[in-house]
C-alpha cells in the first residue's frame, strides 16, 4: 500500500499553471457567497450588515450586533444557504465561542433564526441543517421542513477547540467524527430513528484528525495529521449505493507525507491540500492544492502558491483563499462582466420554507 | 554535552595569533632573534615543520634558563627596574604551547593575558609556567633575567591590572560561592545572541579564573600533574566541584573547551536537544511537567522519574503529543518539534495560562506579552481557575492605564433601598487582596446585604474538589465552579454563605477588548495602543523577512506580537468552509532560527500551551496577517515588534 502511495504521489503533475484571481465587481474582502453565474452575490457591507447584490440592486437583509462578521455556504442543490453571524470578531477572539445561525433560501432574503453552534451545514436537499454547539459540545441537527430536532451530545471534554465533521447520508442516519481522550479519532454512524450510535472506523494511530465532504455519488474520509505532528495522510471513498455498508471504504490515497488536508468532494474528483516539500527540522512546508480523479486515481497539482492552507467549494467553483484574495482552481474566474440573466424559470425559483 | 576533540583546532591558529599577543605584550619584539628556521627537516610536511618547530623552541627555552641561572640573573624582589616585560623567546613559547582558546582569550587584552598566565591557562615548553623569562630596563640598559609568578603578580600584573589583586581574592575556596553566585551563565536563545554572549565571556575577566577551576577539576579527575600532590588536589577539587552545580560545570566546560569556536560554542546550545538541558539543570523542568506525569502517569514526579522521562522524550515523538490537563490545543507537535522551538524561544515559561480555558485569547496574549516583560509582577493565583492568572493581570493592566472602564464584566446586586442594581467590576479568580477579583466583590457584596461579618473572605473551589458533606465547607463563603465551564468572560459557578445557597449575585457584561483599533476614534482603548503608548513599549512594524530578521538581531530577547488568521496558521486544526472565514487568532513570536537561507520562527498562538511553541515559516505567518488585515476594520496591518 505505501508503495501505491509513494507511485501515486510521484505521478502527480510537479508543473502547475499560474492560477487566476477571482475578479468580481466587490471587494474580494467583502464577499461572503458567489453563485457560478454571479448572478447572486452576498456581501458584508460593514460589520453587523450583510446584503444580496442580484440584478443590479443591493438589498440589506440581515442586521445583527454591530461588529459581527458573517459566513455563508450553500451546497450542490442551491435550496437555501446558512449563515453564520460571528459576534464581535475583533474585540471577543475565542475559538470556543458560538455563531448565530441563520437560514435563507437561495437568492432570497428572509433569514430565519437556527440556533446558535458552529461548523454549520446543510444537507439532504437543503432540508437538513446540522451544527456543533460549542458550549454543549452537541451537534445540533434539524430539520428546515418538519422542525424535527436531534442533539447528539460528544464527550470530547479533553479537546475544547475540537469541531466535528457531520454528514448526512440520509433521512434517518448521519455520520461524524469524534476523538477521544488518548487522541484517536473515530467515525460514528448515528440512526435518527433508534437515537443510537456505532463506531465505523477508528483511527489506527492517534493524533490525527478524521475529515469528511460527500458528493451527490461518494462520501471521501480523509484522514490528515495536525500541524506539527509526524503521521501519514490517507484518503478512503465509498460510494452512494453503499452507504448502508459503511466498512466497505475503498483507499483512494496514501501516503507517509504529512499533508494538510481540508478535502473537497467534486464530481469526478477529490481536492486537496497537499505537502510537498518539508524541512523537517524547521517545520518549514510548502503546501499546494493538488486533485485526484476518482476513475484514474492520479495525483496532479493544481496550483503555485507555495503555501495553500485552505480549499473552498463554492456553487461548483474551487478557490483557494491566499492572503486576503481568491485564486480559482476549479471555474471561470471572472465575473466582472455585467450580463442581463433571463428571469429564473419556475425550477430554478427558490422554495419556500 | 557534545564537545569535539580538541584536533579540530587549527594549530596555525596559534601562529596567526602570535602576532596579536605580540603586539599586545611586547613592546620590545622588535629586538628579538627570531626563531631559527631549521635548515631542513626529517620530513617534508606542515605537522613535521610545526612538530621541529616545537622542539627547536624546547632547547632554546631549556637553554636560555640555563644561561641565566648560570649568569645568576635571578630577578629580585628589592630590584627599582623599569620597563619590565616578558622575554620575546618565552613569549614565542607560550604562543605554541598553549591552548588556542585561552590564547584567544589572552589575546583580548594585557590583563586577560596575565590572567591567564597566573591561572596556568598558559603554558610554556615546561608545561605549567613557574618561572617567567622577563626583560627590563636597568640604568638604560636592556636585561634579561628569570622571576617567579608570585614577583611577577607584584611586580608587573598589580601595576598594569589593579583588579586582577581582587578577582583573586574572589575566587578562593572560601569566597568561591559567593563569586559565582554573582555571576551570569546566560543561556543564549539565537545564534546572534549566542555570539554575543560568546565574545562578552571572551573579554571577561572572570573568564580566566572559571576556566582554571575547570582545568583544575579536570586535571584532578584525570590524574595528571605531580602524583606526589595528587591527593591534596583532588580533595581540592573535590570541594570546588561541590560549589558548582551540574549547569555551571557543563556551562564551564563549553566554553573553556570552546574559546577559539564561537559556532561550536554556539552548537552546544542551539542543537542539543531541550531536554538534555533540563537534564542537566540549564532549563526548568516546568515545560515537561505535564508531558511527564502523563507518560509516567504520576502527578507528583520523582528526580529519578523526570530523568527517564527526558530520556524518553528524545527517542518517543508521541509523548509530547497529549500532555496532562486541558492547557492548550492538542496533539501538541513532536517532542524534536517542541525540543527545537523551546531552544530558540527566548521567553521560558514560569505558569500555566491555561488558553483551552480562555474565551477572551486577546486577554490570554496581552499577558503573555506583559510576562514576556515583567515576569516577576504578574500575580500569580495559587486557588481559583486556571485562566485567573490572565484574568487578574488584563484587568490589573487596563485599570493601571486607566482602561477599566471598558472592562465591562460586573458583578450585581439588587439593592432594595436604591431601587436599582449596585454592580462592581470584576474578573473571575481567588486573589485575596484584590477588591476586584471575584472572590473580594462576592463577599464585598455578602457584607452588604448579609450582614457578613467584616473579615469574610470567599474561596473559588473546583467543584471536583466540592463536597458539603465536609465539615470546612459547612462555613464560610465559598464560590465552586466548573473548570470545563469557567473562562475569562463567563465561568459557570455557584455561590454558597455557610453552606446556604446564594442566588441573587448576577455577572453582566463582557470582557470585550480590542486588540487593534476599530475606529480610529477609539483607538486609544485598544490594547495595542496601550502597550506601546502607556506600557511604554517601542513597537517595529513588520513588513518582511528582512524586517523580522532585522529586529530579532537588534532586540536580543525581543518579542513580535500580532494578529493572524487561525485558518492559516493553524491550517490542520480550523478548517475554512465559506469565503473570507479568518478567525482572528493572537499570537507571539519569542524567537528566529536561521539555518543557512531558511528562517523559522518560536511561535506561541494564543490557542498553544506557553510550554508547546511551534515553528513557523514566514510566508504562513504573512499570510495569516495579509488575510486578517483584509478584514480588519481598520484594515490596519497586525504584526508590530516590541523591545
Amino acid at each position: 500500500m505505501v508503495l501505491i502511495s509513494f507511485i501515486i504521489c510521484f505521478i502527480y503533475n510537479l508543473e502547475a499553471a499560474e492560477l487566476p484571481k477571482l475578479l468580481t465587481k466587490h471587494p474580494a474582502e467583502s464577499l461572503r457567497y458567489i453563485s457560478y453565474d454571479g448572478r447572486y452575490t452576498y456581501i458584508q457591507k460593514k460589520s453587523g450588515v450583510l446584503s444580496l447584490v442580484t440584478s443590479f440592486t443591493s438589498t440589506d437583509f440581515l442586521t445583527d450586533e454591530t461588529g459581527n462578521d458573517f459566513l455563508i455556504k450553500g451546497s450542490a442543490d442551491k435550496s437555501r444557504l446558512i449563515i453564520e453571524s460571528i459576534p464581535n470578531p475583533h474585540s471577543e477572539m475565542s475559538m470556543l465561542k458560538n455563531h448565530r445561525i441563520f437560514v435563507i433560501d437561495y437568492g432570497n432574503t428572509s433569514p430565519r433564526f437556527i440556533g446558535q453552534g458552529r461548523n454549520a451545514k446543510i444537507h439532504l436537499r437543503d432540508e437538513w441543517v446540522t451544527y456543533y454547539d460549542m458550549l454543549d459540545k452537541t451537534i445540533r441537527v434539524q430539520n428546515l421542513i418538519t422542525q424535527r430536532k436531534f442533539d447528539i451530545k460528544l464527550s470530547a471534554k479533553p479537546h475544547p477547540f475540537f469541531i466535528p465533521d457531520i454528514e448526512m447520508l440520509s433521512s434517518s442516519s448521519l455520520i461524524y467524527t469524534e476523538i477521544n481522550e488518548a487522541g484517536f479519532s473515530a467515525l460514528v454512524a448515528y440512526d435518527l430513528k433508534s437515537l443510537k450510535s456505532t463506531i465505523i472506523y477508528k483511527s489506527a494511530q492517534n493524533a490525527t484528525r478524521l475529515e469528511l465532504c460527500r458528493n451527490e455519488n461518494y462520501l471521501a474520509l480523509g484522514e490528515f495529521p495536525y500541524d506539527g505532528v509526524s503521521r501519514g495522510s490517507k484518503i478512503q471513498i465509498l460510494a452512494v449505493r453503499d452507504f448502508t455498508n459503511l466498512s466497505s471504504m475503498s483507499s483512494l490515497y496514501d501516503s507517509v507525507e504529512q499533508d494538510v488536508g481540508n478535502i473537497l468532494c467534486l464530481k469526478k474528483e477529490v481536492y486537496f491540500v497537499k505537502m510537498i516539500t518539508q524541512d523537517q527540522r524547521l517545520g518549514i512546508k510548502v503546501t499546494e492544492a493538488v486533485k485526484i480523479d476518482l476513475n484514474t486515481k492520479t495525483t496532479t497539482l493544481v496550483s503555485d502558491l507555495k503555501n495553500v492552507t485552505q480549499l473552498i467549494e463554492m456553487d461548483g467553483r474551487v478557490l483557494a483563499p491566499f492572503r486576503g484574495d481568491f485564486y480559482v482552481i476549479e471555474g471561470t474566474s471572472s465575473l466582472e462582466v455585467d450580463v442581463l440573466k433571463s428571469i429564473p424559470t419556475k425550477e430554478e425559483l427558490p422554495l419556500e420554507i | 554535552m557534545k564537545t569535539l576533540p580538541r584536533s579540530s583546532q587549527n594549530q596555525f591558529y596559534r601562529i596567526f595569533l602570535g602576532a596579536v599577543l605580540l603586539g599586545l605584550c611586547l613592546s620590545s619584539f622588535s629586538q628579538t632573534i627570531p626563531l631559527e628556521v631549521p635548515k631542513s627537516t626529517d620530513y617534508p610536511g606542515i605537522i613535521q615543520t610545526f612538530e621541529k618547530l616545537i622542539q627547536i623552541d624546547s632547547e632554546k627555552i631549556a637553554k636560555r634558563k640555563e644561561i641565566l641561572i648560570k649568569a645568576n640573573r635571578l630577578f629580585n624582589n628589592s630590584q627599582t627596574t623599569s620597563g619590565l616585560d616578558l622575554e620575546p623567546d618565552f613569549l614565542n613559547s607560550i604562543i605554541l604551547h598553549s591552548d588556542s582558546g585561552y590564547l584567544r582569550m589572552a589575546s583580548t587584552s594585557r590583563c586577560r593575558f596575565y590572567e591567564a598566565l597566573l591561572t596556568d591557562l598558559l603554558r610554556s615548553s615546561e608545561g605549567k609556567i613557574t618561572n617567567i623569562l622577563i626583560t627590563y630596563q636597568d640604568k638604560d640598559k636592556q636585561h634579561s633575567s628569570i622571576i617567579s609568578k608570585k614577583d611577577f603578580l607584584n611586580k608587573v600584573v598589580n601595576l598594569d591590572c589593579p583588579n586582577t589583586q581582587k578577582l583573586i581574592a574572589s575566587f578562593q575556596v572560601k569566597t568561591l560561592q559567593n563569586t559565582l553566585q554573582g555571576i551570569k551563565f546566560d543561556i543564549p536563545t539565537g545564534i546572534d545572541q549566542c555570539r554575543n554572549t560568546h565574545l562578552a565571556w571572551l573579554n571577561n575577566s572572570h573568564t580566566p579564573f572559571l576556566c582554571q577551576i575547570h582545568e583544575y577539576i579536570k586535571e584532578s579527575k584525570s590524574g595528571a600533574g605531580d602524583p606526589k600532590e595528587l591527593e591534596s588536589r583532588r580533595a581540592i577539587a573535590e570541594i570546588l566541584d561541590e560549589k558548582l552545580t551540574m549547569m555551571q560545570k557543563d556551562y564551564l566546560e563549553n566554553l573553556c573547551q570552546h574559546l577559539d569556536d564561537e559556532e561550536i560554542f554556539c552548537e552546544e546550545f542551539l542543537n542539543v536537544s531541550y531536554w538534555t538541558k533540563i537534564a542537566g539543570g540549564y532549563e526548568s523542568q516546568f515545560t515537561v511537567q505535564d508531558i511527564c506525569s502523563k507518560a509516567l502517569g504520576t502527578d507528583v514526579l520523582s528526580a529519578s522519574q523526570i530523568a527517564s522521562c527526558l530520556n524518553r522524550l528524545k527517542k518517543e515523538q508521541d509523548l509530547c503529543h497529549y500532555p496532562k490537563g486541558i492547557s492548550g490545543i492538542k496533539p501538541q507537535p513532536d517532542c524534536d518539534h517542541l525540543s527545537t522551538a523551546l531552544n530558540y524561544s527566548s521567553y521560558k515559561p514560569t505558569f500555566n495560562d491555561c488558553p483551552a480555558s480562555s474565551d477572551q485569547l486577546i486577554a490570554t496574549n496581552v499577558v503573555r506579552i506583559l510576562s514576556h516583560f515583567i515576569p516577576t509582577q504578574l500575580t500569580i493565583p495559587t486557588a481559583g481557575p486556571c485562566s485567573g492568572i490572565t484574568n487578574a493581570s488584563i484587568y490589573g493592566f487596563n485599570q493601571k492605564f486607566d482602561n477599566d472602564e471598558n472592562w465591562k464584566l460586573e458583578a450585581c446586586y439588587a439593592d432594595k433601598l436604591l431601587e436599582r442594581d449596585v454592580c462592581f467590576k470584576t474578573y473571575f479568580g481567588d486573589i485575596k487582596n484584590d477588591p476586584a477579583a471575584f472572590t473580594s466583590v462576592v463577599a464585598e457584596i455578602l457584607k452588604r446585604t448579609r450582614g457578613a461579618d467584616p473579615s469574610l473572605t470567599c474561596d473559588m473551589v473546583d467543584s471536583k474538589d466540592y463536597s458539603p458533606v465536609l465539615l470546612k465547607f459547612r462555613s464560610g463563603c465559598y464560590i465552586t465552579y466548573e473548570t470545563q465551564n469557567c473562562w475569562v468572560s463567563s465561568c459557570k459557578h455557584k455561590i454558597t454563605l455557610n453552606d446556604r445557597p446564594i442566588d441573587f449575585i448576577k455577572v453582566k457584561g463582557d470582557t470585550a477588548l480590542p486588540y487593534f483599533p476599530l475606529t480610529v476614534k477609539d483607538e486609544r482603548f485598544s490594547q495595542n495602543y496601550i502597550l506601546t503608548k502607556d506600557f511604554k513599549r517601542n513597537p517595529t512594524s513588520i513588513f518582511n523577512l528582512a524586517g523580522i530578521t532585522k529586529f530579532f538581531k537588534k532586540v536580543q530577547g525581543g518579542i513580535v506580537h500580532g494578529v493572524g488568521c487561525a485558518e492559516d496558521l493553524l491550517p490542520s486544526f480550523f478548517k475554512s468552509m465559506a469565503m473570507n472565514q479568518c478567525s482572528p487568532l493572537p499570537f507571539v513570536i519569542n524567537g528566529m532560527i536561521r539555518e543557512k537561507d531558511k528562517v523559522a520562527f518560536v511561535l506561541r498562538t494564543s490557542v498553544d500551551s506557553l510550554s508547546a511553541p511551534r515553528l513557523i515559516s514566514w510566508s504562513t505567518l504573512y499570510s495569516a496577517v495579509k488575510g486578517y488585515q483584509k478584514i480588519q476594520p481598520l484594515k490596519q496591518w497586525t504584526l508590530y515588534g516590541l523591545d
